[in-house]
């Protein structure tokens, strides 16, 4: 050991350090640093995840998400709000809810969904996204224990929900995807009651968990966040397809759904793009689905970039009319025309909104009052249907 | 070291222990400043590694106290090629600084930074004169750090030991890849860090290690294991938050595992008895992998890489400048 201290030396400095172990009062010792008193921070009971395998080695695959995270003990996906625990895969965030607001539906925004009713909106931690632009990152980027989330079982939403007279509950505000197991139970209990259940999602779901999710939805929105896979895995590390696949599948499986597009500047907004995208809308899933262009505001990791400007929003509204889109809308720009409903048939306006508000509402049983032309989208509150048995 | 005279001492170092008069050695210690973060050998642009291995580290459940502080010492001694404890703990530390120790406590009581250990590093501390209210053991939860053991220590006298939980810096940092908001304690109370991971196989990254462990210091590691999570374990030890607070690193290796990481299983971790101390992290990393690949070979396992878990961050560190990757420029001290 060249430069250092001979045994006699060495064995002199350790045992000052020994001494003032065993010794030292008012320090801390080995005996107060170990715990022995009561659990802190008790977590909430844990509810195990629907939709995953096992696979061996105690790790399991996730089957939610087109994501497919394997996962191995101890770990936890890309949404963080689910852990792997000796081979069970746990929600860590069922019934604790860190958001609950009663919203106008058009907040959403659901422009063809019981207009001027409102709906209970809750959220849970968590995203299977990563959008630099995420508008509630500080619940949706964020993992269970590092955000307030409050103890709220369904019986208590759907209380709630009928407490407040609303019709619907809206799963919300994070993603609905990654909270699966609270969203379904609650959806399939409001169900029963003639409460109905509104997703507004990223739509980055497998197709076994969203057809089973379905039978208890009323209606879904869906981000459309652009119409390139360079966008989707740039700007919100996750892919293009399988998110179209999901709205074909809405489609197909006959369930309301609008689409809304976050115009951010300079990164989504080219009309080559726009274009491609609106006639993929009218081609596969036709068009009487309301295609909602909104403005993105300087948010999470985009902050260099300014707020749409207006233009940008009224060029993208004007691309997608003309690739014969029937209800196309301007969303975040409160009394542009753009958030009125317009009869393809006459061309009136049949719904008047500024901002959340409906000042007008021309459609009786599903028709233009003024022409009869069939404007399609959910008027009437849902009836209750007893759940299925799984 | 033969085993008698090894018995010997710590029979020697017990005994002394008990002698009152002996915190005397204590209080001969005086602080000097640091004033540089060198995390290259003493010996020049080398990066030293110290592996300390003893059998009897362990018995039973517990871990021999008067054994880890003897290591601990020694090895920081290697480290600074300071030839006396005190003077390599003032090399490292002063009074003034408020210095972060962080654990790794994921693995649960099977392979997580052992309690015992993190007791020996605060003594090391207090020779260099760092007042105990200026200690904070921290790893992410106040619940992970007590089902080890920890007794947590938020406000009051001594040494305080608690986690991050939900307080994290209210604005993004990014560097690199990663975006991410980093603990408070990390950003705000410490002038200094310790990191004290543990000997480990990782399902991701392939080692879990001091890169890794620093996972543990942003709210948001679950958004960075793709492509075995690099770059983003080079990235995230690039910000200055971690690569200016970082003095010492030593890693917990009472227990290794070899596979099956980072959840312990009994059946992928042996005794590997010892800890490994370094101030550059991207040579301890390196040499951390070889002992793991290494009996990885002796268990007739293919290699990390092989199985698709090559931890290419450690490499993707070195080319970032955080340390030295390479073997041939690094120092490995055993003993």
């Amino acid at each position: 050991m060249k430069n250092f201290c001979n045994r006699r030396e060495f064995l002199r400095e350790i045992s000052s350090g020994v001494c003032a172990l065993s010794l030292s009062s008012g320090f801390t010792t080995i005996e107060n640093l170990l715990n022995a008193g009561p659990a802190y921070g008790a977590e909430p009971p844990l509810k195990e995840a629907m939709f995953y395998k096992k696979l061996e080695d105690v790790r399991i695959e996730c089957e939610i998400c087109p994501r497919a995270c394997k996962i191995a003990d101890r770990e936890r996906g890309y949404c963080g709000n689910k852990e792997n625990r000796r081979g069970i895969y746990y929600t860590l965030i069922y019934a604790q809810a860190c958001a609950v607001h009663n919203d106008p539906i058009e907040k959403k925004p659901l422009f063809h969904y019981l207009p001027g009713t409102n709906a209970l909106s809750i959220a849970a931690a968590g995203c299977n996204f990563e959008c630099k632009f995420c508008q509630n990152w500080q619940i949706a980027q964020f993992r269970p224990e590092q955000v307030d989330s409050y103890p709220l079982t369904p019986e208590q939403i759907v209380k709630m929900t009928k407490d407040q007279g609303s019709p619907t509950i809206a799963y919300t505000y994070s993603e609905p995807v990654v909270f699966y197991e609270y969203m379904y139970d609650t959806a399939r209990l409001g169900r029963s009651q003639g409460i109905g259940s509104v997703m507004i999602s990223n739509g980055y779901i497998k197709e076994e968990p969203l057809v089973e999710l379905c039978k208890y939805l009323t209606a879904v929105k869906v981000d459309l966040k652009a119409f390139t896979e360079k966008f989707y895995k740039e700007t919100c590390s996750g892919e293009l397809k399988p998110v179209l696949d999901t709205l074909e599948r809405l489609k197909k499986i006959g369930i309301w759904f609008e689409i809304v597009v976050l115009i951010v500047p300079t990164l989504n907004d080219s009309e080559k793009e726009i274009r491609e995208m609106s006639r993929w809308i009218k081609e596969r899933l036709g068009n009487d689905v309301p295609v909602h262009f909104t403005r993105f505001h300087p948010m999470y990791k985009i902050k260099n970039l300014p707020p749409t400007p207006v233009s940008t929003l009224e060029r993208a509204r004007k691309i997608a009319q003309e690739a014969g889109i029937h209800y196309v809308y301007i969303g975040n720009v409160p009394g542009h025309e753009g958030e009125h409903t317009f009869c393809p048939g006459c061309k009136k306006i049949v719904i008047k909104r500024t901002g959340f508000f409906i000042l007008e509402n021309h459609v009786k049983g599903g028709k233009c009052s003024f022409c009869n032309y069939p404007i399609p989208g959910v008027w009437e509150k849902p009836q209750a249907i007893q759940p299925k048995k799984l | 070291m033969n085993p008698q005279r090894r018995t010997f001492l710590g029979r020697t170092v017990s005994f002394i222990a008990s002698l009152p008069f002996f915190s005397f050695f204590k209080s001969q210690v005086t602080a000097r400043e640091v004033s540089s973060t060198r995390v290259t050998s003493p010996a020049g642009d080398k990066a030293r590694v110290v592996v300390l291995q003893r059998e009897g580290m362990v018995r039973g459940d517990a871990v021999d106290i008067n054994l880890a502080m003897k290591m601990v010492n020694e090895g920081v001694c290697h480290v600074t090629g300071n030839s006396l404890p005190s003077g390599a703990w003032r090399e490292l530390f002063t009074p003034k600084d408020t210095v972060g120790i962080k654990v790794n406590c994921l693995g649960g009581k099977g392979v997580s930074t052992h309690p015992e250990l993190v007791m020996a590093v605060v003594e090391g501390l207090r020779i260099a004169g760092v007042p105990d209210r200026n200690i904070i053991i921290w790893d992410r939860l106040t619940s992970e750090l007590e089902s080890l053991g920890f007794k947590i220590n938020r406000q009051g006298e001594g040494v305080r030991c608690f986690g991050t939980d939900s307080n994290y810096d209210p604005n993004v940092e990014e560097v690199g890849a990663v975006g991410s908001c980093f603990s408070s304690i990390l950003s705000r109370q410490c002038t200094t860090l310790i990191n004290m991971p543990v000997l480990k196989d990782h399902d991701l990254s392939g080692v879990s290690l001091s890169l890794k462990n620093l996972y543990g210091a942003i709210h948001n590691p679950n958004k960075y294991h793709d492509n075995n999570c690099d770059p983003y374990i080079a990235d995230l030890n690039s910000h200055p938050l971690i690569r200016k607070k970082l003095r010492l690193i030593i890693c917990d290796g009472i227990t290794g595992m070899y596979n099956g990481g980072p959840g312990f299983k009994p059946q992928g971790s042996w005794p590997f008895q010892g800890i490994i101390l370094s101030r550059d992290p991207v040579a301890l990393d390196r040499v951390g992998c070889e002992i793991i690949e290494a009996k990885r070979k002796e268990k007739g396992l293919p290699g990390l890489k092989e199985v698709g878990r090559d931890p290419k961050h450690i490499m993707s560190a070195f080319k970032k400048g955080l340390g030295i990757g390479d073997m041939k420029r690094i120092e490995v001290v055993k003993g």
